[in-house]
């Protein structure tokens, strides 16, 4: 604790942590979901302004097949999932993004759809990438089945019966959604045209209020096919059954880059998770209330812990190290909050001392939890105006140039690109799909069409070309002889005023593994168990424990 | 809407049986004209400022995937130093055998909004450009930074640019394959403006979608397992 103390005495422990610390891929591929997640964020919106919801249309036949669907009332708009359930041959089911048939497909609706809008939308929506929608949809998806729950629950409820818990947990989910496209994606609406709306100002919320009905449409297509099945003996899922299903989500590498592109929001982001553990550990004190919600979101924890399933050698031995974590917390909060003055900053300089990346990480989540009136507000900073950083300062010198590159991209510089395993792999788009993937470029052709997600390496080539200059020299002056450096000059101009805007691990190392950026994302979308199937594609669950939308109509919680 | 050569989801039907047009989003636009100006070998950065002057015209009612798609064809195989502009006090012209790539010039442009090259109090004077339709979305960012609406005088028209909109002739600018031209600080646009066109001619996007399909890798066996094939999906 020595060291702790020392720190406090200083007071800079009080500050956000430094980028150095946070933006390395080992903490970020042990992220957790934390109440600034995104799909909490919508989940707390629509409690506080007491959305509505009712499932207007519901034309789905004894085979399981036709269309449904679900309406967010809120104070100023609709928003409507539009369903179509499809009989889906056995040998067809695949997530990957190749496949061409799909259990179900979605678009969310702008509004309420008309007969001859859910006509038009029946005629592409389960087309996915092959068909077309319009600026009055605002996103495009497909789930399939998990064959091996969806037959026992259907089975079971058709007998009058509960499903089996440990069926339950073992996948957790009765559907999982195979891509979620957005953002002007296949002619829907652009993000630009629709982020003044105060309900979907946050990231990512139309794709998770999409994700929380198809959750509602799922458990509503087993009780259907249930009752087909079993008649007047048939029973509806048991509501503690059906809270702890989620829904699934496969991802592959085609997430991975999306942090790399979006250098701003992801500083807005994490400079968001950074502010409010930085509160947190400000506080004085520690109320009843407050200790009793950190050891109810411990206890909740501990739970998912023991729920979260993986048979990936690197997910076990993460796994292992986050139960064991948990019961150290479980040991340190027995003396919570204890005498000291600042017991949460206590806690967290303890946990930083004591535990492994997982564990800090899980800590982060907790002790931010009871601190909802302090941190919540911070959700408001997490979006992204990415068109105001797309101006160059081209009057800059190229002295502060290499300035905020020395000191933003230390970590790139350091790195010896002369060595193999430091260019071991490559970015690239697959013809076949459109979609990123990795290759070795010792062994792989196509490496000369590289995409730029290589920013170590750039910011190095970058430097290297400064030295050459003269350093009074204007920045415009400088891309006029140089094209070929002006994108890493404009991701350099934004680092100098989003400190975290940047992975700092060099992401082309043989080493790299890309499923920690795709961790880091999925924990702020509110992903749990997070289910490594290689280093390169994930599964995971997006609501479990939370309410459904048709059980919480109209009712608004303190 | 990219057709792409080698698409496993369809079998793709005949040009005939197309309709001449497809509506795009704006983020459509952006990211297949980015991608079709990679493939012509500009830039990533350069490839960027594409993709925005694309958008920000069918944004204000010009078909910049159209324009960007001509002068992406007239620049084929010409190196940088032949396509960029030399920057002067009061006079922009070709460095090599040009004309200069609008796209080149409008990031000039505005790289040097705020230096003395760039300054338009006196008037600048640009050329020849290639497709000079494609330099008005620079101006517009010029004109928000400047907090004042720019004016481009060509030989037939002139056109103002503020960070709203435009006001002219864009329809006569827009069939010019190559122009010289004056800017200047001018008055803001009447207003009017052009409501958004985002409809594409599926020649140009086929046209567009081949250029962009320079970036991308065919596939290896090696990478159809590591995004995921050849494992169970039906848990």
């Amino acid at each position: 604790m020595s060291a702790g103390k020392s720190h406090v005495a200083d007071g800079l422990h009080l500050r956000p942590r430094p980028p150095e610390t946070v933006m390395r891929l080992a903490r970020m591929g042990s992220a957790h979901p934390t109440r600034l997640s995104f799909l909490r964020v919508l989940l707390r919106r629509m409690e506080r302004e007491g959305w509505r919801f009712d499932r207007p249309i519901w034309e789905i036949n004894d085979c399981g097949v036709g269309r449904a669907t679900y309406r967010a009332i809120g104070p100023e708009r609709i928003y409507s999932l539009v369903a179509f359930a499809h009989d889906l041959p056995e040998e067809m089911r695949s997530d990957r993004v190749i496949a061409t048939a799909w259990d179900a497909t979605f678009a969310l609706f702008d509004g309420t759809p008309t007969k001859a809008d859910l006509d038009r939308l029946e005629a592409n929506v389960p087309l996915q990438e092959a068909g077309r929608i319009r600026p009055s949809e605002l996103s495009l998806s497909r789930a399939n089945r998990s064959v091996r729950l969806w037959e026992h629950v259907v089975d079971k409820l058709s007998m009058g019966c509960q499903p089996d818990p440990e069926e339950i947990a073992a996948v957790g989910y009765l559907m999982r959604t195979t891509a979620v496209y957005g953002s002007g994606k296949f002619g829907a609406a652009d993000r630009r045209d629709i982020a003044a709306r105060p309900e979907l100002a946050a990231p990512f919320q139309i794709e998770m209020l999409s994700v929380w009905l198809t959750r509602q449409f799922s458990v509503d297509m087993v009780e259907h096919l249930a009752s087909v099945k079993g008649g007047a003996g048939a029973v509806r899922l048991a509501p503690e059954i059906k809270r702890g299903l989620g829904v699934g989500n496969a991802t592959g590498l085609g997430m991975a880059p999306f942090l790399v592109r979006h250098p701003m929001l992801l500083n807005n982001w994490i400079s968001a998770r950074e502010e409010a553990l930085a509160r947190v550990r400000r506080i004085d004190g520690a109320t009843r209330e407050a200790a009793a919600c950190l050891r109810a979101a411990h206890a909740e924890a501990c739970r998912n812990a023991a729920n979260w399933r993986s048979e990936h050698p690197i997910q076990i031995a993460k796994l292992a190290d986050l139960r064991a974590d948990l019961a150290k917390i479980a040991t340190r909060l027995e003396r919570f909050p204890g005498d000291d003055p600042r017991p949460w900053d206590a806690l967290w300089v303890w946990g930083e001392e004591t535990l492994s990346l997982e564990g800090q990480e899980q800590l982060f989540a907790l002790l931010i939890e009871p601190h909802g009136n302090l941190v919540d507000e911070l959700a408001a900073c997490m979006s992204a105006d990415e068109a105001v950083a797309f101006r160059l300062d081209g009057a800059m010198r190229l002295r502060r140039l290499r300035e905020v590159l020395g000191e933003r991209y230390a970590w790139a510089l350091a790195v010896d690109f002369t060595r193999p395993e430091n260019t071991a792999r490559f970015w690239y788009v697959s013809e076949e799909k459109l979609e990123p993937r990795l290759g070795e470029r010792a062994t792989e052709t196509g490496a000369e069409r590289e995409q730029p997600l290589c920013i170590a390496r750039l910011a190095s080539e970058l430097d290297a070309a400064l030295a050459e200059r003269d350093e009074t020299e204007t920045v415009a002056a400088f891309l006029l002889r140089h094209p070929e450096h002006r994108y890493m000059v404009r991701r350099v101009q934004i680092a100098a005023g989003h400190p975290y805007a940047e992975v700092h691990d060099n992401l082309i190392a043989a080493d790299m593994l890309p499923i920690d950026l795709m961790r880091c994302k999925l924990a702020f979308f509110g992903a749990s168990h997070f289910d490594p199937r290689s280093d390169k594609w994930v599964r995971i669950s997006l609501f479990q424990g939370a309410p459904y939308p048709l059980e919480m109509d109209g009712r608004t919680q303190a | 809407m990219i057709m792409e050569p080698n698409d496993p989801t369809r079998t793709g039907p005949a040009i005939s049986d197309l309709p001449p047009s497809a509506v795009l989003s704006r983020n459509e636009i952006e990211a297949l004209c980015t991608k079709a100006a990679r493939g012509a070998s500009l830039s990533w950065g350069q490839a960027e400022e594409a993709g925005f002057a694309a958008g920000w015209l069918h944004a204000h009612g010009i078909d910049g995937s159209a324009a960007l798609l001509a002068h992406l064809h007239r620049r084929a195989g010409m190196a940088w130093a032949d396509v960029c502009p030399a920057v002067g006090i009061g006079r922009w012209q070709a460095r090599g055998r040009g004309p200069i790539c609008s796209i080149a010039l409008g990031a000039a442009l505005s790289d040097h909004c705020g230096l003395p090259e760039g300054a338009l109090n006196e008037g600048l004077s640009v050329g020849p450009v290639s497709q000079p339709i494609l330099v008005l979305p620079f101006l517009s960012r010029m004109a928000e930074v400047l907090g004042h609406a720019v004016l481009l005088c060509f030989d037939g028209g002139e056109i103002c640019v503020d960070s709203h909109g435009t006001s002219g002739d864009t329809g006569r600018l827009t069939r010019l394959a190559e122009a010289s031209f004056g800017l200047s600080l001018g008055t803001h646009p009447d207003g009017s403006g052009c409501p958004p066109v985002y409809d594409c001619a599926h020649a140009t996007l086929t046209a567009l979608g081949d250029l962009a399909m320079r970036t991308t890798v065919p596939p290896s066996e090696r990478s159809r397992a590591d995004a995921g094939a050849g494992t169970a999906d039906n848990d």
